[in-house]
Order: structure tokens, then C-alpha cells, then sequence
């Protein structure tokens, strides 16, 4: 609770942090936040060339995009979230301020910039579904509770790699093998119709997949913008919301944990 | 009367060897969570005073004293490992003049994110931004990015920003070594304009003059211990004396073949008591007690003062003076008198040497070994009093 109040106080320098983040993103370069659109588009169009050749099966585009945009939302604040301590030392060691600001304001940043890049998917994503033939679902509605569990997700990820970077210098060479394993255990270039008509020998096979919370939340986003998409509403999901909760405080806590060392380590 | 501003109990803080090293995903692998806390280094160790309300307080001490911890423990940057610090109002430093500033970013737009790091309300850094830019004379510069600037105007812009912030308790850390003259007669400005405001200061700083000039008490730390703290002269003094001479801050040096050595040197006052100030005008007496192992000829002895920042202002010896010294055996006693001590208010340093006649063999010497405090009773400014008249028709 105090956390709270202390970012509420703070908030001004929340903004501030948030917006150094994005100015100095874009800034010197021609196209600018159009980058933040372009990376994901080109992606989803690597991937869905390769996996045509290599899986000889379709996926649709639109899914496509979909995952790679949430992907990269992820990836983003993981990065970011990584080194929000170590990569303000300066700060942490000289003013006094809720530390938990550094990695909040990283996270901040990127839903900036995701929210933003929502607004430029969406008119893709109808065009596509234009030319196949799908609809949008009603359930669209239901998109911002989708991203606030996304959101949770990202910022526990964030605040878990803030301290453990700061204790543990090796935690940004593992996250990035890491990355590139969970991408593709992820939902990304594929969807839980691709996993089911491969995997479709092994009934358990697709639950493992829910396990993780990453593919809950893509499943999620593919299912309320989608018509005709279906959650699953199964055991494996729950787990997974529930695990992102249960992250999330962990996170916190560790965070709370660690932080009072951060001055001595850096 | 009322709350101290500043109380500090106990406190202690300790680094962990292998902590400040770093540890790497090996040593745990290796060594597990729990073997890392073995060695420890306390940076600070059963400090406890109080600081009153409007107070300011001077922390001096050699290099890796425990000064900077001592600040960043009360600034709150730094979690202590014993003990509370509790501190009562607003606090702020300016300790971290342009932290947080960053190179791409326009001076403009790093004014606004460093007031938001030290809690100035956006508003008032709007409002009050053309006295800001003003301020630190970079009205040509303020739409470049930072990293365009020299070294100094990234300071003044820092401490532009910073001097907006109005807190009650005001910490300042070697601010002052930082930033050509005028900059650094700015900050004492600023800092005089907040004592007179009865806010609190406490002020970390190698620059003894300062401190003697602005401090109403002053805190010796060495080794993480608060070893004296009191009147500002006599603990600067101590200061001086206990810790300058032997770590070697100053070019402090003693050698030499030893045939003849000092035994005792007592720097005396006009009454005759061993003293460390003197007071300009009056007496000074050097007591030099020797000792000869051998029957020595032709012995001189010199004497020089420099000022606390190396100035050489005068030296001579028994062979310049004509003064015969006889063949010295066993022990004895050489004075020096110096009247009227024609320097003026401030730190001194006396060397003192025995050596042959041709310069060849220094037998004992000891540069810069005895520091003492000088004090006027005249206004009138400089290191040397001048013999002079005015003669007004």
C-alpha cells in the first residue's frame, strides 16, 4: 500500500522518466515511432513466409501480427525492466526516491508505445480480415481487462529482472537465451490450432502450452478480437492467470526485498 | 527548543567485501546464497549526535573516512546496517547536481526531468524557468542536448535546477570543488542565503576553510568513527594534527641519517604553554629538543612555514643567520622565537631540519610535520601582516 502512495507522490517523476524513455527512443531517427510498427509488421511477415515453407501449414496473418505485437511488447519491458537500476546508477546512488519508479516508468514507456502501435494494428487487422472473410468479435469490448492482465505480467517481469540484475550481473546474458526459447514455445508465430493439428497425438501437449502465461495472454487477445476464436476455458488457463498473479507478488516482493542494497551493489 | 533536524543513533553500515565485488552467477553456483556474507568492511561505526534546527554543521575527515556514507545514510540513498537515522523536514542535497540528466536530451527538457528527480513541482520550475536559464548563463545553450556542454556548464545548469528546491535540511557534498571561482561564490551565496533562512546544513567538504567559515560545529570522522566533534578551529586543528600529517594528504615527509634527531619539538605561546594557535602580532616559540649520538660539528639548523595549501612563505636557518652552534653531544634544547608572528588568520605548516654544514647530509628532517592555527585580531586580510602606515596629509 505505501508503494502506492509513494508512486502517487512520485507520479510527476513517473511521467518524467516515461518520457525521457520515448522521446529518446525516437529521437534523431527519420520514421520515428513508425518503427515501433514497422519492426513487428516486418516480423510477422518473416514468419509467416517461413512457416508456410517450413510447417507447410497456414496460420492466419492477422493472428500473426497479433502475437508479434504482444511479443513484442514483452520483450520490450523485459529489456527495458533489466536494466532500470543498473542502467540508472547514477540516480539510484545519489537521490532518494522510490526505487520502484525506475523499473514502473520502463514499463510505462513501452505500454506508451504499445497502445500506440494497437492503434495502427487495428486497421491492418481489418483489412486482413477483409480479404479472408473474418469478423471482428463483439467481445473487442473486453480488450482493455485483456491488456491490464498483460500489463501485470510485464511489470512483474520488470520488476523481477530490475533487482535480480542488480545482484546478479549474469541474469541479462541468460534472459537473452531465454527470450529466444520462450518465443517459440510461445504462440507467436503460430496459434493453439497450429499447436492441436501438430501436436493433436498427445492430448496434454496443448495444456502444457497454457502453462504458460504468455500464451494465455496472446490466446486472449487473438480470441476477443477474433470472431469464431475460442478461449480455453480450461483448468490449464486458470493455472496460468493464477500464476501470473501469484508472479506478480512475488516480484513485488523480491523487488521490495532487494532494493534497500541497491546503492551499496552498483 | 524544539526537534533536532537531524538525530543520529548508533549507525553503523557495513559493505560486504564480496557484495562490492559483485557476484556473478559462479559465485553462487559455487559458494550458495549464504557463504557470501563473510567479510565485511563498515564503512561507518557507532555514529550517534544530533544536528539542532538551524544548525550547520561541517563533516570533515581524511579520504574513505565514511563522510560520503554518513551523507548518503541521512539523504536516505543508503540503507544503514545498525542504528536509525531520523531526520525531521524536507531534505535535499546537492550532492547530485545533474543527476539524472541525460546527454541526448536538450538542457530545457532535462531541467524539467531533473526537478522532477528531486521533487520540484513542475510548475514552478515552468514558471521560474527564465531565471533558471539566467542562473546558470546558458541562455545560447538551452535547447542543445547536454552533451554539447563542457563539464562546468552541465554543473551550473545542475545546480540552477537545484537551487530552486527550498527544503529545510540542505546536505553538500564537495559541491564547492567543482566550477571555476564565480560558480563556487555562487554556491557559498546560496548556502549563506539558507543559514540566514534557519535551514539546516550539513556540509562534506576537504576545503577546511569552508568549513571554519560557515560551520558552527564540525564532525571529525575517521575510519567510520566520529572521533571529535565540537568548535570548528580546535577540530580541524585535531584534524590537522592527528590524521593530515600521518596520512599524508600533504607532502608530509620525514627523513634523514639520524646522527642527530628531534627528540621533542613543543610550539609554545606568549605565556609559554604548549599551543596550536597563535595569535598574529604576539609570540611564537619553537622548543627543539635534540638528541646527539655522537659528538656532531657543524650541525645547522633551518626552519620554513608554508601555507595550508603549500604556499612557501618563508624559511631560514642557524648558517643564513650567522648563528654559531656549537659541537653538539647528548641531548639539549634549540629555541626559536618568532616575534611578532607577523602572519595572518589561517592554517600553517612548520618543517623543521638539522643537517651539515655544506647541505650534504640532512641528519633529521620534517617537512610540513607540525600544522597550527594563526588568529587576528585585525580585519585586515592576507597571510602576512605588513609593517605599514598611512600618513594622510
Amino acid at each position: 500500500m505505501n508503494a502506492i502512495s509513494a508512486v502517487i507522490t512520485h507520479r510527476e517523476l513517473l511521467w518524467n522518466l516515461a518520457a525521457r524513455e520515448l522521446k529518446l527512443r525516437y529521437r534523431g531517427s527519420a520514421l520515428g515511432f513508425l518503427w515501433s510498427v514497422l519492426i513487428p509488421l516486418f516480423m510477422a511477415l518473416i514468419y509467416v513466409i517461413f512457416l508456410r515453407i517450413l510447417g507447410g501449414r497456414g496460420v492466419p496473418l492477422a493472428d500473426i501480427i497479433i502475437g508479434v505485437f504482444a511479443w513484442q511488447y514483452t520483450v520490450q519491458c523485459v529489456n527495458a525492466g533489466l536494466s532500470s537500476i543498473t542502467g540508472s546508477a547514477n540516480l539510484v546512488k545519489k537521490v532518494a526516491f522510490p526505487r520502484i519508479i525506475l523499473p514502473l516508468s520502463a514499463t510505462l514507456a513501452n505500454t506508451i508505445t504499445y497502445a500506440m502501435s494497437l492503434i495502427v494494428q487495428f486497421p491492418l487487422v481489418a483489412i486482413l480480415f477483409h480479404t479472408t472473410g473474418q469478423h471482428f468479435n463483439p467481445w473487442i469490448a473486453l480488450l482493455p481487462i485483456v491488456m491490464v492482465v498483460h500489463i501485470m505480467f510485464n511489470l512483474a517481469l520488470a520488476l523481477f529482472l530490475a533487482g535480480i540484475n542488480v545482484i546478479i550481473r549474469d541474469a541479462q546474458h541468460l534472459v537473452g537465451i531465454l527470450l529466444s526459447a520462450w518465443f517459440f514455445v510461445s504462440p507467436v508465430m503460430y496459434n493453439m490450432d497450429f499447436v492441436i493439428a501438430h501436436v493433436g497425438d498427445h492430448p496434454w501437449a496443448p495444456k502444457l502450452f497454457l502453462l504458460n502465461p504468455l500464451t494465455v495472454i496472446i490466446n486472449a487477445y487473438r480470441s476477443v478480437i477474433t470472431a469464431d476464436v475460442p478461449f480455453q476455458w480450461e483448468l490449464a488457463s486458470y493455472v496460468s492467470l493464477a500464476l501470473i498473479g501469484a508472479f506478480f507478488a512475488f516480484s513485488y516482493w523480491l523487488f521490495k526485498r532487494l532494493q534497500k542494497d541497491f546503492a551499496d551493489l552498483l | 527548543m524544539s526537534t533536532p533536524a537531524i538525530e543520529v543513533e548508533n549507525l553503523g553500515k557495513s559493505y560486504r567485501l564480496r557484495g562490492i565485488a559483485k557476484s556473478s552467477l559462479r559465485d553462487i553456483l559455487v559458494h550458495g546464497w549464504k557463504k557470501q556474507q563473510t567479510e565485511a568492511f563498515w564503512a561507518l561505526r557507532d555514529v550517534s549526535f544530533t544536528v539542532p534546527r538551524g544548525s550547520s554543521v561541517g563533516v570533515v575527515g581524511p579520504n574513505g573516512s565514511g563522510k560520503s556514507s554518513l551523507l548518503g545514510l541521512i539523504a536516505g540513498t543508503i540503507t544503514p546496517t545498525t542504528g536509525t537515522v531520523k531526520t525531521h523536514g524536507t531534505i535535499s542535497s546537492l550532492l547530485e547536481l545533474g543527476a539524472g540528466f541525460h546527454p541526448d536530451l536538450s538542457g530545457r527538457e532535462n531541467v524539467f526531468l531533473n526537478a522532477a528527480i528531486l521533487g520540484i513541482p513542475r510548475e514552478d520550475i515552468a514558471r521560474r524557468m527564465d531565471h533558471i536559464i539566467e542562473f546558470s548563463g546558458l541562455r545560447d545553450f538551452i535547447d542543445m542536448p547536454v552533451k554539447s556542454y563542457s563539464s562546468g556548464m552541465y554543473v551550473r545548469l545542475g545546480f540552477a535546477v537545484a537551487v530552486e528546491m527550498n527544503p529545510e535540511i540542505l546536505l553538500v557534498d564537495e559541491v564547492l570543488a567543482v566550477g571555476d571561482l564565480a560558480f563556487q561564490m555562487k554556491c557559498l551565496d546560496r548556502i549563506r542565503d539558507f543559514q540566514k533562512r534557519g535551514k539546516t546544513i550539513l556540509l562534506v567538504t576537504h576545503d577546511l576553510t569552508t568549513v571554519e567559515q560557515f560551520c558552527d560545529d564540525v564532525k571529525l570522522i575517521h575510519q567510520g568513527h566520529l572521533v571529535a566533534q565540537g568548535d570548528p578551529s580546535d577540530v580541524i586543528l585535531t584534524y590537522l594534527k592527528t590524521y593530515m600529517a600521518r596520512i599524508g594528504h600533504l607532502n608530509v615527509e620525514e627523513h634523514g641519517t639520524r646522527e642527530v634527531e628531534f627528540a621533542d619539538v613543543r610550539l609554545l605561546d606568549e605565556n609559554g604553554k604548549e599551543a596550536t594557535t597563535f595569535t598574529t602580532g604576539r609570540t611564537m616559540d619553537i622548543e627543539i629538543h635534540y638528541r646527539a649520538k655522537q659528538p656532531m660539528d657543524q650541525v645547522v639548523f633551518g626552519f620554513s612555514i608554508k601555507t595550508g595549501n603549500g604556499f612557501f612563505i618563508y624559511g631560514t636557518n642557524t648558517q643564513i643567520m650567522n648563528v654559531p652552534v656549537p659541537t653538539l653531544s647528548g641531548d639539549g634544547v634549540v629555541r626559536l622565537k618568532i616575534e611578532p608572528l607577523s602572519l595572518m588568520e589561517g592554517k600553517y605548516f612548520l618543517s623543521l631540519a638539522i643537517h651539515s654544514w655544506d647541505h650534504t647530509v640532512h641528519y633529521h628532517r620534517r617537512e610540513d610535520w607540525y600544522p597550527f592555527a594563526v588568529k587576528s585580531e585585525s580585519p585586515a586580510h592576507g597571510i602576512f601582516q605588513l609593517p605599514c602606515k598611512w600618513q594622510i596629509n
